[in-house]
């Protein structure tokens, strides 16, 4: 564990910006039809619960890092094991994150470029930042968290002048009923991008006020909710559900399709930016727990010499993990959200939860005597 | 230690700026040949013929000056044929000295007989999946004419063709009404939805088309070969049907909820046309509902205008007068606005989402009956019309001038 310094605003700052990340990018919860921003909400809530699993157990032990804890909890062998297994997780998926980045500015504006040398552009700034340590990551969230909301404000404001949305296209509310959303919500979003503020637990230790961590990361959690279902809601009601589902980045084509007075059109590059700085900050966190863990497990004094050879991992997993974009997507969707997110976001915390319930209800039960 | 710092700052430096140039796939601006507009239409053996309306920059800018450069045409125009749009395009670069450039392109015509033959939607997907491309694009039919024609077109005033057809719709589209400019997102959007087929405007060519792809064209007051706006297309399962124009097109236009202004004409004391409504602004409401099974469609139309004429002796300056006039012009958009339906039950082509809205209010109905929407149900709907029309002001004088002699 290095030695750290996060401020509550910094832990808000850092939770948006990682939530909005690719969540914002992709067709989230278009499964739902127009109720996608039904089923976002919904999976809002199961977030929030998952948050506050992360948090309980951080109560418990708030001096150590989750693989310390799961070492005590789960005996030395088996938690290193388990911790590995979250290395690899946070790889991959920081790997996953990085590629939807690469796809993004392939498709839409580098063509010709290869997706290997715009990875490895965005991954080269990730190791710097993260071997810099985490402070420098979350002062440079407080730095670009006013870009973007002056970025999405403005994009909101203009989309709404130019007449683009017809309430319309989110008609008829629960057209087959509530199922097919509570499908959405607990197959997709409640993981995706919800469940994965489980990295945070990581942060945790370093935050100087620590009463308010839940207040403040429930707060983050619930506003990038709004948010990112605010943003469905605006994509579904300018282009309608068909377009929004068969856009690759629903939120390009509606920026796409503004047009005020004669001159404001053409704001491609607000997406783009915006898109870049969330990125950044979903990879560099993700990163930045697997290397944590990795030095934690293997005792290594300074993190920052990981940074590189992780990172290098990182930039070709991002590039050999699919083949096609199709590929990449279906494998995070079905395979993803399936398996891996249900096991390591949901089963593992709550069994973790549960042990330490029971070993310090057993201690303090003794102290009392 | 000093010899590697120093080392690492030159390869910093060095890496920098090979970076940060961004000349991966640079494109230079002489190298690009910006399309304006394209004209897709079919030959006789079937592939697609696509015109591609190329800006000639040095003959565009400063003409106002007298500078030079103003010698040859603001456009050139370039043909590809093709199997696919994709291959056609591709295939103009045999003759052309530069790369296509699409970003730019925001008028797509698309010829009669292609439309009538085959579902646009097959020309739109490449369009739509471009990445260049904008799917702001504006879309219109070559009404009777070949699209290649349309785009070759010299135009005054406006010199790039592709700018004036965009133009002349935008304004034709606020002042009249009988046209509607209809992008390729809207397009696409419409042709996908079971409650709604698509409307896009015509296009047609007055005179000679040879002299009008001529300079001669923009140098006289009164070119030989005009461009200007035709009827409204009306489309079903993505082809071409039918065409609709004057108050049947304005009445569409109305229940589109499209209408910005117009001009309405109407009766009074027995004199044809002798008074005119200059409709200011107007929102047209459409609600479905089911009722004993089938489909019923109340319209709510709530205008807004100033008279603009008035040839015969009448008090304006009395409000009673005015409800009257409100009552007259109530008929007669009621009239338009029903004439507007029947011709598209006739048609079988529900153009203004009666569908759409039957699936907001009735999701589970429309279920059943939206895949026979078209040919069943939407030719029986009833509607019911409510229109109010309001009078707000006069203009500068109140009553007529009567020629007292």
């Amino acid at each position: 564990m290095e030695k750290a310094k996060i401020s509550l605003y910094q832990l808000f700052v850092l939770i948006l910006l990682f939530e909005l990340g690719s969540a914002i990018l992709v067709p989230l919860a278009i499964d739902a039809k127009q109720d996608a921003w039904l089923a976002i909400l919904s999976g809002l809530i199961g977030g929030l619960f998952l948050f506050w699993i992360n948090y309980r157990l951080f109560l418990y032990y708030p001096e150590l890092a989750p693989p310390e804890y799961m070492q005590k909890l789960l005996g030395k062998i088996a938690g290193t094991f388990l911790a590995f297994w979250y290395i690899i997780f946070f790889m991959y998926t920081a790997a996953r994150v990085l590629r939807d980045f690469g796809e993004m500015l392939l498709t839409f504006a580098y063509l010709e470029t290869p997706l290997f040398i715009v990875n490895a552009l965005l991954m080269l700034v990730i190791i710097y930042a993260v071997s810099k340590g985490i402070e420098v990551v979350a002062r440079t969230g407080e730095l670009f968290f006013v870009s973007i909301y002056f970025l999405a404000i403005t994009g909101f404001i203009l989309i709404v002048f130019s007449g683009l949305i017809d309430l319309n296209n989110l008609k008829p509310m629960l057209e087959e009923g509530i199922f097919p959303i509570a499908k959405v919500a607990f197959t997709q979003t409640l993981y995706f991008p919800f469940g994965e503020s489980i990295v945070f637990s990581m942060i945790f230790p370093y935050i100087t006020k620590r009463k308010s961590v839940k207040k403040v990361g429930l707060f983050a959690i619930g506003l990038s909710g709004i948010n990112l279902a605010i943003t469905m809601a605006i994509n579904i009601g300018v282009l309608g559900v068909d377009l929004a589902s068969r856009s690759q980045f629903p939120l390009l084509s509606t920026i796409q399709s503004i047009q005020v007075a004669e001159f404001l059109e053409r704001l491609d590059v607000f997406f783009m930016i915006s898109m870049v700085i969330c990125i950044f900050f979903k990879v560099s966190i993700y990163f930045y727990a697997a290397v944590a863990i990795a030095a934690v497990i293997f005792k290594i004094k300074k993190p920052s010499k990981l940074t590189y050879p992780m990172g290098m991992v990182v930039l070709f997993m991002s590039v050999t993990i699919a083949s096609s974009y199709a590929e990449h997507l279906k494998e995070g969707l079905e395979f993803g959200t399936r398996y891996v997110h249900p096991f390591f976001l949901v089963i593992i915390p709550m069994l973790l939860l549960g042990i330490a319930f029971i070993k310090n209800r057993k201690r303090s039960s003794h102290q009392k005597i | 230690m000093n010899k590697i710092n120093r080392l690492m700052c030159s390869l910093v430096i060095i890496g920098t700026a090979l970076l940060l140039s961004g000349c991966w796939s640079k494109k230079e601006l002489t190298d690009l040949a910006i399309v304006a507009a394209l004209g897709i239409d079919k030959n006789e053996e079937g592939r697609y013929v696509g015109t591609l309306q190329i800006i000639n920059p040095g003959n565009v800018a400063g003409g106002m000056q007298g500078g030079g450069g103003t010698q040859g045409p603001p456009v050139s125009v370039i043909t590809g044929t093709g199997d696919s749009i994709v291959e056609l395009s591709r295939r103009t670069s045999r003759k052309l000295s530069r790369r296509l450039y699409y970003a730019h392109t925001n008028l797509v015509v698309i010829s009669e007989e292609l439309a009538k033959e085959e579902s646009i939607s097959s020309i739109l997907d490449p369009l739509e999946r471009d990445a260049e491309f904008r799917s702001t694009a504006i879309i219109v039919i070559a009404q009777g004419e070949k699209a290649s024609d349309i785009v070759k077109i010299l135009t005054l005033i406006d010199k790039i063709p592709a700018n004036k057809v965009i133009k002349t719709l935008k304004f034709t589209e606020r002042t009249w009404g009988e046209n509607i400019s209809v992008s390729m997102q809207e397009a696409i959007k419409t042709l996908v939805s079971p409650g709604k087929e698509l409307a896009v405007s015509g296009f047609r060519i007055s005179g000679d088309v040879d002299k009008g792809k001529k300079m001669e064209n923009t140098q006289q007051t009164e070119p030989s070969s005009l461009l200007y706006t035709g009827s409204l297309a009306i489309f079903k399962k993505g082809k071409l049907i039918a065409w609709i124009d004057g108050e049947t097109a304005r009445g569409s236009v109305f229940l589109l909820d499209k209408l910005n202004a117009s001009a309405i004409a109407v009766k009074w004391e027995r004199k044809d046309e002798a008074m005119v409504y200059e409709l200011i602004r107007q929102k047209t409401k459409v609600m479905a509902k089911m009722e004993k099974g089938k489909p019923i469609v109340s319209i709510k139309v709530q205008a807004e205008g100033n008279i603009g004429e008035a040839r015969v002796p009448i008090d304006l300056t009395n409000p009673d007068v005015l409800l009257k006039v409100e009552k007259v012009i109530e008929k007669e958009i009621k009239k338009e606005i029903t004439m507007a339906v029947k011709q598209a039950q006739k048609n079988r082509s529900d153009i203004f989402g009666f569908g759409e809205a039957l699936h907001r209010t009735n999701p589970k109905e429309w279920k059943k009956i939206a895949a026979k929407w078209n040919d069943i149900y939407f030719p029986e709907v009833k509607i019911d019309i409510v229109v109010d029309a309001f009078i707000r002001r006069t203009g500068l004088r109140n009553n007529p001038h009567q020629v007292n002699k």
